[in-house]
């Protein structure tokens, strides 16, 4: 099983290591010597890798700050960043109005029980797929990678005709159902990867001793796994959590969720730069301190699959 | 830390016999074990089916009526009038043009860029970790709120793009980066490019890391320079995770949604410049409310994704990701790493091969 994320004593491949026989240092450097000219390429590579960091990072920094000053300091020609009005009145306003805080609600509530769900059916299926040989494994895996070739708008008009007539528009429930249908192959995608980390011969001797298969899967299995399960539910949540497209078709003002409350901010031609900054701060902090929080294994989960062929 | 990542102990392999999988216990032809793993799967396997299949029935069969409420309450068969309509209007072909020049861009210079990327930081430096982490700030914040980031900055009055441009010399006078069907479009790239690259860059990462380090170093001895190590070394050994790369972004660029519906303020303006072809199916769908019409639309963008994916495959062959997990049975070693079974053996074998290409 590939670890991609254990740091491997990474040996640079265009900059070999100075100390030790490195084989570059046999070779005849062009026109500059060889010390030189890798100091060229450490110079360039950190250069490129501030920039990159720069670029990824500044937007959000730029947002936040947005959210922090006083509007009239930003817009205009030129802003003016006086850090010393910073200000935190745009998000008391935000946090004590009830037309954002329920959506707030909303949103936690639909991103908790999806997640749940999700993993309580994800994880059972998963660890069948991961342990045993069945006729029609090998489709099934394949059929649940194809549904994220399914575009959402598909089922968009569908979903809200059936949601409509089950009497369940605008409430969180729909959200729940649609949501679980949508991540949960992902969840088991996910979930196959870590089983298979675990080895069988764990519970093959738990076997032995006694156990039956469900006690061999709730009391063996699932502890090894635990990890994987739990960066698995944060991918989940943060997929819930971060929905638009659906949130918007299937819910109207009653159980709107807190995306859609956020871009709603913003209207054709004006917007309220201060409300939407802030909005957006706080619509990004639960998954941003949850992905940072879990990025070993998020990462690890994303990656697997991809990475072993 | 608790998900031991060693290997399984027991060899596996598809020529492995029923009585190896039996003792291991993964067989699953034991009737007992056959009910347990249908118990495991079954619940599963409904739910996504009936969310996915009935939907996706049901929209094809819409798509060959008419109903749009604001026309009339009566919703007739009409056969495939909604496909020709749909294939013979401009507006069809307008947002199928932007999505081919969207999908493009997106696909082809995101993985570019994201190999570039994960190169980059899979040096070794100081703070790699600390980049890393930095690195999923764009993934993980929400489309909708990537929206708004780009529209403070590329606001056309006070937004910083002006500012700095106007600063460094470049323009003149501030543009209307969101007013301009052109500009917008670009806006639209550069955002999207913003929050996709991180997941592509990891993909691409965690491939490289599989390459073993003395491939380079038997390459170097042999002479062969840095482009040379990368056409011959790098690029094979990633081949997997580039291809898996290009049909995830090619599926998610087609389906762009949430940050044209933020950035335009739900219009996919200006003047349409930005209604990709999914932003038109919903157009139609929840604006017209021409839900036969916009159903036809879907149709179209399902048959889009699948030609696209259909067409990685079949130019670059099998994809790796995921479907390693079909033809290898896990545990077992990926091909760019035949070295990490016989250390000894692939530093002498494998260098010779990059040596010989490269003479």
């Amino acid at each position: 099983m590939t670890e991609p994320q254990t740091e491997p004593q990474t040996e640079p491949k265009t900059l070999p290591r100075p100390t030790g026989a490195t084989p570059s240092t046999t070779r005849a450097p062009r026109g500059l010597s060889w010390k030189a000219r890798r100091r060229g390429f450490t110079v360039l590579h950190r250069f490129l890798l501030v920039v990159a960091m720069i670029f990824f990072v500044a937007p959000f920094l730029w947002m936040l700050l947005y959210s922090l000053l006083p509007a009239e300091l930003l817009q205009r020609r030129d802003p003016d960043l006086d850090l010393t009005r910073i200000t935190f009145s745009e998000y008391g306003d935000l946090l004590t109005d009830s037309s954002f805080l329920k959506p707030m609600g909303t949103s936690a509530l639909v991103a908790l029980l999806t997640t749940l769900i999700c993993l309580a059916l994800g994880s059972f299926a998963a660890y069948g797929i991961a342990r045993f040989r069945f006729r029609g494994r090998q489709p099934l895996l394949l059929a649940m990678m194809a549904t994220q070739a399914i575009p959402v708008i598909v089922l968009a008009v569908p979903l809200f005709i059936i949601i409509r007539g089950m009497g369940l528009f605008d409430t969180p429930w729909a959200l729940v159902i649609v949501y679980t249908a949508t991540i949960l192959p992902l969840v088991i995608w996910m979930m196959v990867g870590f089983f298979e980390a675990i080895p069988a011969s764990l519970e093959k001797a738990a076997r032995i001793d006694g156990c039956n298969r469900w006690q061999m899967l709730l009391r063996i299995a699932f502890p090894l796994a635990a990890t994987g399960l739990a960066a698995t539910g944060i991918f989940a949540f943060i997929t819930a959590w971060s929905d638009f497209f659906l949130a918007k078709i299937l819910t109207a003002s009653g159980s709107t969720t807190l995306p859609v409350r956020t871009a709603s901010f913003q209207g054709l031609f004006a917007m309220d730069y201060t409300a939407a900054a802030t909005a957006g701060v706080i619509t990004s902090l639960p998954v941003l301190v949850l992905t940072l929080a879990a990025q070993k294994w998020i990462v690890r989960g994303l990656t697997e699959g991809a990475v072993k062929g | 830390m608790s998900i031991p990542t060693t290997a399984p102990t027991a060899p596996e392999g598809s020529r492995e016999s029923r009585a190896d999988r039996r003792r291991r216990g993964t067989d699953s032809r034991t009737r007992g074990d056959r009910r347990f793993t249908l118990a495991l799967v079954a619940p599963a396997v409904l739910v996504v089916a009936a969310l996915f299949a009935y939907p996706i029935g049901y929209a094809v069969w819409l798509s060959t009526h008419q109903w749009n409420d604001k026309i009339s309450p009566r919703h007739p068969y009409i056969g495939v009038r909604n496909y020709t309509t749909l294939f013979e209007s401009g507006e069809f072909w307008d947002a199928m043009g932007r999505t081919a020049f969207f999908s493009v861009i997106t696909v082809i210079g995101g993985v570019a860029l994201a190999l570039g990327l994960a190169i980059l930081l899979n040096q070794d430096f100081k703070g790699r970790t600390l980049a890393r982490v930095l690195l999923l700030v764009p993934w993980a914040v929400p489309p909708v709120v990537n929206g708004i980031m780009w529209r403070l900055i590329f606001d056309g009055d006070n937004g910083i793009a002006n500012t700095i441009l106007r600063n460094l010399g470049i323009i003149d006078e501030n543009v209307q980066w969101l007013a301009d069907p052109d500009t917008a479009m670009n806006v639209l790239i550069f955002a999207e490019m913003w929050k996709l690259l991180p997941f592509l860059t990891l993909l691409l990462m965690a491939s490289l890391q599989n390459i073993p380090r003395n491939l380079y170093r038997a390459a170097g001895v042999d002479g062969a320079n840095a482009w040379k190590r990368f056409l011959h070394i790098t690029l094979p050994g990633v081949k997997g995770a580039l291809m898996f790369a290009l049909i995830v972004q090619s599926m998610w660029s087609i389906k762009v949604f949430d940050t044209i519906y933020v950035l335009t303020g739900g219009s996919g303006g200006p003047a349409g410049g930005t209604t990709t072809i999914n932003f038109l199916g919903y157009l139609t769908t929840f604006s017209n409310l021409d839900r036969g019409y916009g159903a036809a639309i879907a149709v179209v963008i399902m048959v889009l994704v699948i030609l696209t994916t259909l067409f990685w495959i079949l130019l670059l062959g099998r994809p790796a990701g995921g479907p390693s997990r079909w033809r290898r049975k896990p545990g077992a070693t990926a091909d760019v790493t035949p070295s990490l079974k016989e250390p000894g053996r692939d530093e002498l074998a494998q260098p010779a091969g990059v040596a010989g290409e490269s003479q």
